[in-house]
């Protein structure tokens, strides 16, 4: 078994179809994506032992919502201390651990609650399964890169796509199963659990199987690497050490960091946001059906925006994520003052497309500045920009809506300052994206120097 | 190698295009 998940063993063949790779990465982003989905466990954990309403005995939803949060945490947390393990012992072993830590968290938290200790599920699905969520998250990334010289944005894309659609599959797959398992003593949850721990780890293991790195000196049939030189496209790799020093680190850490606050807190709040912007004439169900357009964009994004920025370039694709960003945030308040939903639907659509754009494009974007050696590590360590948006935009969003209706502002127009403060984000993001520069070479890796010189 | 490429890309397409449609159908219920 060991043997099997070793780096040597994974190497492909003369002759292999690198078009294998990218559904081995699907089989683990598809899966681990369900985190999106976390939520439609919300309301049925609150009521484990009323079944039918939430007894005092029950966790109440404040307690439930942790667990989602330490999962993110922990995700971003161990994209950065395991990148480097994970590109030394290749994808395979890596594919492997993050299988067993997210379907050991369902099945670590299926015993919380059997016993109702919800400290199992803060240490299952939330530690756990979030270091699985992380681990996972990068262990294709490089690799999927090494196959796609020449399109490595739609390579990453195809991957990360994968994340975004892991609730389309996630959220429907636990509902089905929930009512699949209720009988009058239980609402299923820990049948749920159980069973999508089986089932999630099988999944993976298609991606552990089918998994494979191309040899050292592989290169795509009739494909050369380009002659013409682009500063900011290095030939030259940066050590993951000296790389998180370089401002162009910090740069695309805000960068990231920006996008994905302007987007998540749209993605947080959509439900609200729509009903209470256009009253009456929106219902929850209608809502809900809001939320999985936006998942849809959010994953179709990840694709189009990532091939896309093969043409473009990466700084280019940011510029657009940023500009046109600003310009739709800006729309929206005045969308809702229209009353038109097709308008407000229109531009959180393109927003949450460049949402996922921004998280797909950025392995590519690390692969231009710092080079293929350590881009799954560095990527790794930039992941914690998304645990900080995930925290701050959220948060952002929530607490100026509060301010706004305790100021008498009503609740048609609450969101329109947040709108703006959000193009302000995203006017900062836009500033660091511009100031990228190219690394210099005093950072880059030199083999038979120290780590770098 | 070609059979094994469709089988890989229908194991993680044919769950995805399930998600799709569900998700679908309730999305368009916000334009009735």
């Amino acid at each position: 078994m060991s043997s099997f998940l070793d780096r040597a063993h994974t190497v492909a063949p003369p002759g292999y179809n690198r078009f294998l790779v990218p559904p081995a990465a699907l089989a683990v982003h598809l899966s681990i994506g369900q985190a999106y989905a976390f939520s439609t466990f919300n309301l049925p954990l609150t009521k484990l032992i009323g079944l039918s309403k939430s007894v005092p005995d029950d966790w109440t939803l404040k307690q439930i919502a942790w667990i989602f949060s330490i999962a993110i945490v922990c995700l971003g947390l161990s994209a950065a201390f395991f990148g480097r393990w994970v590109e030394s012992v290749g994808p395979r072993k890596a594919m492997f651990t993050a299988a067993l830590c997210f379907s050991g968290g369902f099945l670590v938290s299926a015993v919380g609650i059997y016993t109702h200790q919800l400290w199992l599920l803060y240490l299952g699905y939330g530690v756990l399964g979030g270091c699985g969520l992380g681990i996972g998250y990068i262990s294709p990334v490089s690799t999927l890169i090494k196959w796609f010289p020449d399109r490595p944005g739609m390579a990453t894309g195809m991957a990360i796509m994968g994340f975004g659609g892991g609730a389309l599959i996630g959220a429907p797959l636990s509902t089905y199963l929930m009512g699949r398992f209720a009988t009058a003593t239980s609402n299923g949850v820990l049948e749920t659990f159980v069973t999508m721990g089986v089932l999630y780890f099988v999944f993976m293991m298609l991606g552990v199987y089918a998994v494979r790195v191309p040899a050292a000196d592989w290169k795509p049939a009739g494909w050369t690497a380009p002659v013409v030189a682009n500063k900011m496209i290095t030939k030259a790799n940066v050590h993951v050490d000296v790389a998180y020093k370089t401002p162009q680190f910090i740069l695309l850490w805000i960068v990231l960091c920006m996008n994905v606050t302007a987007g998540i807190a749209v993605l947080s709040q959509a439900s609200p946001m729509i009903q209470e912007m256009f009253g009456s004439r929106v219902t929850p169900v209608a809502a809900a059906g809001f939320v999985g357009l936006l998942s849809i964009f959010n994953m179709l994004g990840r694709f189009f925006w990532a091939s896309m920025s093969d043409y473009l370039g990466r700084r280019t694709t940011y510029m657009i994520f940023f500009l046109l960003g600003i310009l739709l945030y800006a729309l929206v308040p005045t969308t809702g003052q229209m009353g038109s939903i097709v308008l407000f639907v229109a531009a959180c659509a393109v927003i949450l497309s460049m949402y996922g754009g921004g998280f797909a494009t950025i392995p590519a974007y690390l692969r231009d500045m710092f080079g293929i050696m350590h881009v799954g590590a560095i990527h790794g360590r930039l992941l914690t920009a998304w645990s900080a948006a995930g925290v701050l935009g959220p948060i952002l969003l929530a607490y100026i809506r509060e301010d706004q209706i305790a100021a008498g502002v009503p609740k048609t127009e609450a969101y329109s300052l947040t709108m703006y403060i959000m193009c302000g984000l995203l006017f900062v993001g836009f500033l660091a994206n511009l100031a990228m520069r190219a690394v210099s070479e005093r950072h880059h890796f030199r083999e038979t120097a120290s780590a770098h010189s | 190698m070609a059979v094994r490429l469709v089988l890989l890309w229908a194991a993680v397409g044919i769950p995805l295009l399930w998600g799709v449609e569900k998700t679908l159908e309730n999305a368009i219920k916000l334009f009735q």
